[in-house]
């Protein structure tokens, strides 16, 4: 694990629950203090280590953004670094992920818009159902496994979201 | 990423894809899933009075190399006792396929399918 924290970073507490518009926002403005144009009449020193923040603050960014990396980073802050390769027994969770990809393909078949936003929103109805469930219990060490297994749930809605996008791409052209 | 020609060749041409009725006593079903991918695989067998695996499913999304996995899987499986389905390793499945290093998991899963799957049967037949 890195030092500081990627929450520290941005003078954040560590939280499931963050503002993405004010972290967007606050990414910027430290963005632009480390930027190497600024450093570029500055000595070698300075601008390596520039470098190294702007590095360390852009993927502090990328993993606090994204609900599946900051639990997965929270856990880790937690109870130690939980391995990203796993495969996961989740029985009903699975076949109900099988469903959805199977849906998704009958709507790629049909060209369905409609059904794709349908399906977008009810996708998006899930995640923030998953969120809420995690933030309520990641801080509790009773209910780490809980906290891993919802975790590993986010994961697999994530990709779900990037296969959606890549369907609506593929639809649009 | 470049794939074999094997593993093309079972994307192209993958054995054994169906679904078979979970909830027949002579059928086991491994249903696994791969987070960081979304990959999810399900693994089925029939298993005769024998104790022989007569037939195998499998279902999978995921990449070109999950899905040339588990129809490997399922075409070794086939014809095999439980034991025998059992010691089916991760390493044979990667090798045969010539699977690269960052696709081994790929195989870890379908060799975890399969068990999941045996699980399954030999607690429906009271055996575990």
């Amino acid at each position: 694990m890195g030092t500081p924290c990627h929450f520290a970073l941005f003078e954040l507490q560590p939280s499931f629950d963050l503002d993405l518009d004010q972290l967007a926002t606050r990414y910027r403005e430290l963005a632009r203090g480390v930027h190497p144009d600024r450093f570029a009449d500055a000595s070698e020193r300075e601008q390596r280590l520039a470098l190294e923040q702007s590095a360390s603050l852009n993927e502090a960014y990328q993993t606090l953004k994204s609900p599946p990396k900051r639990a997965r980073y929270l856990l880790a802050l937690n109870g130690g670094e939980l391995p990203l390769e796993v495969t996961v027994h989740d029985p009903e969770f699975l076949l109900q992920q099988m469903e959805l990809r199977e849906e998704l393909e009958d709507l790629q078949d049909s060209a369905d818009l409609n059904g794709v936003a349908v399906f977008k929103r009810r996708l998006k109805a899930a995640q923030d159902e998953l969120n809420q469930s995690f933030a309520a219990c990641w801080n509790d060490a009773a209910q780490r496994e809980r906290a891993e297994r919802l975790m590993r749930r986010m994961q697999f809605l994530d990709k779900l979201t990037y296969e959606v996008r890549q369907l609506e791409e593929r639809l649009d052209d | 990423m470049a794939y074999s020609e094997k593993v093309i060749d079972h994307y192209e041409n993958p054995r054994n894809v169906g679904k078979m009725d979970a909830e027949d006593p002579d059928v086991g079903t491994g249903m696994v899933g791969a987070p960081a991918c979304g990959d999810v695989m399900r693994l089925q067998i029939k298993v005769n009075d024998a104790g022989i695996i007569e037939d195998a499913k499998f279902k999978t999304y995921g990449c070109g190399s999950a899905i040339a996995s588990s129809s490997l899987a399922t075409e070794w499986m086939k014809g095999k006792t439980l034991d025998e389905a059992e010691t089916i390793k991760n390493t044979q499945l990667a090798e045969e396929l010539a699977l690269p290093p960052v696709k081994i998991h790929c195989s870890v899963l379908a060799e975890d399918a399969i068990k999941a799957a045996v699980r399954d049967y030999k607690q429906k037949k009271g055996l575990i």
